[in-house]
């Protein structure tokens, strides 16, 4: 059974916004049983079902935190406060930042429910990662590694067992 | 009385520029009345030219979260066109379910998240967690249901991969099917049924605004068209899909980097409430007992009751889906495989109704099987100029209210046509929790 579901949110057309998605790309040659990966695309309301049946989810995404584009920060639910944005005139205007509020107040969320933000350059219409987020992948894959290997020590501390980190 | 109004709301999605609705009046005169939008599908010819027939309909299945289903559909349509590839009876009566279950989906939400909120005179959908839970969970529980019609039938929701020109690659199996069906007996029409009446409690909220306009949407001689059917204006009669340009005549409009469209005026409407204007008496009667309920009668020419009739289709698509399941299984499900062996090459054109209106994508395929010329036209694109010409009569009708009431009752209109803003950007936005 997978111990971590990472999901990868984004639009793979609007620029950096994929960021989520495109480091979904790169986490499925790594074809790691213990890993499950969903490509939680624009879909922030689906993703809330899926929050509520697991236990350690982590989710990449674009992140506006005010920070260089492509800087990348690793932080927890506990960490952040989200900043919702209520005056939609659109249901396209309701994203992952309002769906996770709505998990919160609704007890939906996950106990273990950790980020990795990047911060983009351009969300604007085009196929391509910016530069700047473009090598931000690779920070971004090590530091999934360590979350799996952290998530795995934690669960074997818990149960007791042994297993191995992955390189 | 002479009035100046300033009115620039924009804050649709955090990507600048993207949606605006701006009115200026000055000394009681109305210059400017208009929503802007910036639409993606204005780099569908580029994005899709040279793609090869088995890649058009993920693609444009990516062009939103949203309308992803009803982009795919319309993709293999004219795909299947294009390439002379029929489709069984049995993929047919799939995709129809597929149709109703991204339907009830985008209706409910829509009806619960933007317009209940406006409904109960509160700003969103957050503070109705703490008043009336039971109906944001009902709202969610609603759209599960239609998230696994989705799932069970095409094996994904969001962007479904076993709906492929011709066909399907995996069938469900007659349990998965009945599953769905005892869901919706069981749950998804009485949460259906408890929609309409909370949306009856929510009427007497609904603006009161008239104003007629032309009416076009699919139209079939069976059915409630939202799969199939010719295209069909209340002003001019019925036009054959291939002939959609003939219909949408889009133009530019100095205001907008999205294209406006007309046909026998200078605007006309799609989606739920055109639907419900050219076909209401094709509705299952449990759906057309919720209109009677809910006071939706025809012609209806009040946009800010597009919400109600989403929520009477809402009925029809789960009532449907149940007799189409049953077809299916009275039918016997065949272990198919999908009819990718092209007859020819050339141009072709595929129409749906989705949940904003009807949807037309249209490519020229060369003889390898790739796209030459892309051309799609969104329910947005098409309702864009309706808008703008309902806040020219509303405005001067409610031009004695305050600023925020004139504001508010203009946000609300926008929101009842639910416009597509296919480029918004759904990224994480967060603050540090200083230690």
């Amino acid at each position: 059974m997978s111990q971590l579901t990472i999901i990868g949110m984004g639009s793979r057309l609007c620029g950096d916004d994929a960021i989520g998605v495109h480091v979904l790309d790169e986490l499925r040659d790594w074809d790691e049983p213990r890993l499950e990966l969903v490509e939680g695309g624009l879909d922030a309301l689906g993703m809330l079902d899926l929050l509520h049946q697991r236990e350690n989810v982590l989710i990449i995404d674009a992140t506006r935190m005010g920070s260089e584009p492509g800087s990348v920060k690793a932080f927890s639910k506990q960490e952040v406060s989200l900043v919702v944005s209520e005056d939609h005139l659109s249901l396209h205007g309701i994203g992952l930042t309002e769906a996770l509020q709505l998990g919160e107040s609704l007890g939906l969320l996950p106990q273990n429910l950790n980020f990795i933000g990047i911060q983009p350059l351009s969300v604007n219409v085009g196929s391509e990662l910016s530069t700047p987020v473009q090598s931000a992948i690779e920070p971004v894959l090590q530091l999934v590694r360590e979350t799996l290997n952290s998530s795995i020590k934690e669960t074997e501390a818990y149960r007791g067992t042994g297993g191995t980190a992955i390189a | 009385m002479s009035r100046d109004l300033n009115i620039n709301v924009h804050h649709l999605t955090r990507v600048e520029g993207h949606g605006n609705i701006v009115v200026n009046m000055k000394e009681g005169v109305l210059e400017k009345a208009h929503l802007n939008i910036v639409e993606a599908p204005r780099f569908f010819e580029a994005m899709m030219k040279g793609r090869n027939f088995q890649e058009a309909a993920i693609i444009t299945s990516r062009i939103c979260g949203i309308c992803s289903l009803g982009h795919q559909m319309t993709s293999l349509r004219a795909t299947e066109d294009a390439l002379g590839l029929d489709i069984s009876e049995q993929t047919y009566l799939l995709r129809k379910i597929l149709v109703h279950g991204a339907t009830i989906q985008s209706n409910v939400l829509h009806a619960y998240f933007l317009a209940a909120p406006d409904f109960l005179n509160v700003g969103s959908v957050f503070p109705l967690i703490n008043t009336h839970k039971d109906v944001v969970v009902r709202a969610l529980r609603m759209k599960r249901l239609a998230n696994d019609i989705g799932d069970i039938i095409s094996g994904r929701a969001v962007h479904p991969i076993t709906t492929v020109p011709g066909g399907f690659t995996r069938i469900p199996e007659k349990g998965e099917l009945l599953e769905i069906k005892r869901r919706i007996v069981e749950e998804g029409i009485p949460d259906g049924l408890a929609t309409v009446e909370t949306m009856k409690a929510l009427a007497g909220a609904i603006p009161q605004f008239e104003r007629e306009t032309e009416y076009i949407s699919l139209k079939h001689s069976d059915e409630y068209a939202l799969y199939d059917g010719e295209i069909y204006s209340s002003d001019t009669g019925a036009t054959p899909v291939s002939k959609y340009l003939d219909v949408t005549n889009e133009f530019i409009v100095p205001h907008s980097t999205s294209k406006h469209a007309r046909n026998n005026r200078s605007s006309y409407m799609v989606g739920a409430l055109a639907r419900w204007n050219n076909n209401h008496d094709q509705l299952v009667p449990e759906a057309q007992k919720a209109a009677e309920e809910l006071g939706l009668t025809a012609p209806c020419t009040n946009p800010y009751m597009i919400t109600i009739a989403q929520v009477v289709e809402a009925v029809h698509c789960m009532v449907d889906t149940i007799t189409l399941i049953d077809t299916l299984l009275d039918n016997g499900l065949k272990d198919e495989k999908p009819n990718q062996t092209p007859t020819r090459y050339g141009r072709g054109y595929g129409s749906n109704e989705v949940p904003r209106g009807i949807l037309f994508h249209d490519y020229t395929y060369d003889n390898k099987g790739n796209i030459i010329e892309a051309n799609c036209i969104i329910p947005t694109g098409q309702n864009l100029a309706n808008i703008d010409d309902d806040m020219l009569k509303l405005v001067p009708e409610i031009v004695n209210k305050t600023q925020s009431e004139i504001t508010l009752q203009l946000e609300m209109l926008v929101r009842a046509y639910d416009p597509c803003i296919s480029c918004s950007v759904h990224m994480l936005d967060v603050k540090f929790i200083e230690e």
